[in-house]
């Protein structure tokens, strides 16, 4: 089986930790390197967790450092759903044989398409910042990449404003750079993402296997979910799995090509992807495939498998 | 009809055929005490909507003082969408010459009068622009009370139409649909997510064409010309997004709203005239607006269908 060659760019996260462990189990995919950013919490935390998730799969993929900021707007975190440390307050130990990479993200990235070229899948699941960092850097990095799949935006609606959702409003200046790349994207948004729910039951399920990693998924996603349930939602979204899902089972999912843009100047609207599926008027160039819709229990499905492997 | 009582109110639009399909249903549907009519910038400029008012309300009857409304958005420059309402804004079927004449105040000044001298708060009916109603609640904060709501025409949480973000009516005077929102006064809002589902198909123009008296006739020629544009960008019958507002009001089980705060981009590079609609709660503010979200579109039909039965009931 040929599988698709993946650089995974996050910053774990309660969710990005459970996206890492269906990218390393599913075998569709073929994930060659990790590299994080600040978004959910500090970047520190977010490098350290990548290694701690090496640890717990008992895995050795490299790990780089990414950027401490947005490009330009202030960092800001969400320690609500991802607890102090970004694992739930999970405390997992930092590997030993750790190795502390001092390449830039960026650097190691481009350096990666090269020897993929055209075939290279980026999966961003935290804020823009280090692909659009890599993306200015290295123009020739877009015609390098085969797709890049993001978890971020909405079609309708927002988290953390009425408009916006958290990874685009956390740097939107960096999205518009992805969104105007010219390189295809599948944005996983809000639209889908907050069908992909995943429910007590299954985490239970997947603690009562036994393993450390169905332990651990039940135990890192109990602070997300005390704030999910807070609001009335019947369990965790599994927004950072669905990209990663996307790639290797797309026969999951309804997706519809759109034109899609970021607000970066608004007053109100900061952040928000504005896309133009449901309007009279069109943007000039489909840039994305917006994905919208997911057969909720067989994701859940394959996302238990995944997890049961490791 | 006449076991209600009638709701005071003032039609501000900008005709357009889906402005006066809207006045057709709110004149037909006997249930509103019509004060006052006044036009604004939008569809077309200021001078065709002011002369397409006082046609389609000589066409239905309408017997209320007429004004003039602004001729320009607040701060903005002047957006009109000809290819939707052709050259005269109301393209179509030969309509008959005034009956009447604007008034002599201005929009606002008339707005104000009405307002004042109405013993009970009174409902206003904004399908284009809010041009006018803002430049009203800024000149005459003091009659605020009097406005009882406001049911509009505009928006959209979901998506836009002139943008992908926003919606014609708002883009137009983002300033002014702000000043409205921010009012205080309940508002109804009629934006994209109701009035595109809200559409005419092509046999109820033939229901209403075979009403058979003067007015359905044209109104039944409007909704073919109205529905040529529609039809070229693949819509499956006239879009309805200002009867809407009226039909709000007096039909509002046909509808499917829900109570949110709303708030005006009025900057932005893609955004500039969206509508905001914190869904859920996030910003902490309560909710400024009943929006419509969902109609029964069969049910709506019918109403409007048979509002236009009034005008073949002769003296009236």
């Amino acid at each position: 089986m040929n599988k698709y060659p993946v650089w995974l760019d996050c910053d774990v996260g309660v969710d990005d930790a459970i996206a890492i462990m269906a990218l390393h189990a599913l075998e569709e995919t073929d994930l060659l390197a990790i590299s994080t950013v600040s978004g959910n919490v500090p970047l520190s935390s977010t490098f350290s967790n990548a290694h701690r998730m090496n640890g717990l799969m008992k895995t050795n993929y490299p790990v780089y450092k990414g950027a401490d900021r947005p490009l330009i707007v202030q960092p800001q975190y969400a320690y609500t759903f991802h607890g102090k440390n970004g694992l739930g307050d999970v405390e997992l130990p930092l590997p030993e044989d750790a190795k502390m990479l001092d390449t830039p993200a960026w650097d190691a990235l481009y350096d990666c398409a090269k020897q993929h070229p055209g075939e290279l899948r980026l999966i961003a699941i935290g804020p823009l910042t280090n692909v659009a960092i890599a993306l200015t850097k290295y123009p020739e990095l877009k015609t390098l990449l085969h797709t890049i799949l993001i978890m971020g935006g909405a079609a309708v609606g927002g988290n953390v404003t009425p408009a916006a959702e958290f990874n685009i409003y956390a740097d939107p200046d960096a999205a518009q750079i992805v969104f105007k790349s010219g390189v295809p994207i599948v944005m996983c948004g809000l639209d889908v993402t907050m069908q992909a729910m995943f429910r007590p039951e299954d985490w239970d399920e997947l603690a009562q296997t036994g393993t450390e990693a169905g332990k651990f998924t039940k135990a890192c996603v109990q602070k997300a979910w005390a704030f999910c349930k807070s609001i009335g939602l019947p369990g965790v979204a599994m927004h950072d799995a669905c990209p990663v899902m996307y790639l290797a089972h797309p026969e999951l999912f309804r997706a519809e090509e759109a034109g899609v843009y970021v607000e970066t100047r608004g007053s109100i609207t900061r952040g928000k992807t504005v896309t133009d599926l449901y309007s009279d008027k069109q943007f000039e160039t489909k840039n994305a495939m917006v994905v919208l819709g997911v057969d909720r229990d067989k994701f859940i499905g394959v996302l238990k498998d995944c997890i049961r492997k490791i | 009809m006449s076991e209600f009582k009638k709701i005071p109110v003032i039609l501000d639009g900008d005709p357009g055929h889906d402005d006066a399909i809207g006045w057709t249903l709110a004149q037909g549907s006997g249930r509103f005490d019509i004060l006052a009519v006044t036009s604004c910038s939008g569809n077309v400029g200021i001078e065709k909507t002011t002369y397409n008012t006082l046609r389609v309300c000589t066409l239905l009857g309408i017997d209320a003082p007429i004004a003039e409304g602004c001729p320009h958005p607040l701060t903005a420059d002047v957006m009109n969408a000809p290819s939707v309402h052709g050259e005269s804004g109301l393209d179509g079927p030969a309509l008959p010459e005034p009956a009447m004449e604007v008034c002599g105040l201005t929009a606002v000044e008339l707005m104000a009068k009405v307002l004042r001298e109405s013993p009970e708060p009174v409902t206003i009916i904004p399908t284009g622009p809010e041009t006018n109603v803002a430049a009203l609640l800024l000149a005459h904060p003091e009659l605020k009370p009097k406005i009882k709501q406001i049911s509009l025409m505009g928006g959209g949480i979901a998506y836009g139409n002139w943008t992908p973000a926003a919606e014609f009516n708002i883009l137009v005077d983002p300033e002014a649909a702000k000043i409205v929102f921010e009012s205080g006064i309940p508002i109804i809002m009629a934006g994209l997510d109701v009035t595109e589902k809200a559409l005419i198909m092509p046999e109820d123009f033939e229901r209403i064409r075979a009403l058979g008296n003067p007015v359905s006739d044209i109104v039944a020629k409007w909704l073919e010309f109205f529905y040529i544009f529609h039809k070229s960008i693949g819509y499956e019958g006239a879009p309805m997004h200002d009867p809407c507002a009226v039909m709000a009001l007096i039909h509002p089980e046909v509808f499917t709203m829900k109570p949110m705060h709303v708030e005006i981009e009025t900057q932005g590079e893609y955004c500039r005239g969206c509508t905001v609609g914190d869904q859920l709660g996030l910003s902490g503010k309560a909710p400024n607006a009943q929006v419509i979200l969902d109609v029964d579109r069969k049910a709506f039909a019918d109403r409007l269908v048979e509002s236009m039965k009034f005008y073949g009931e002769g003296a009236k």
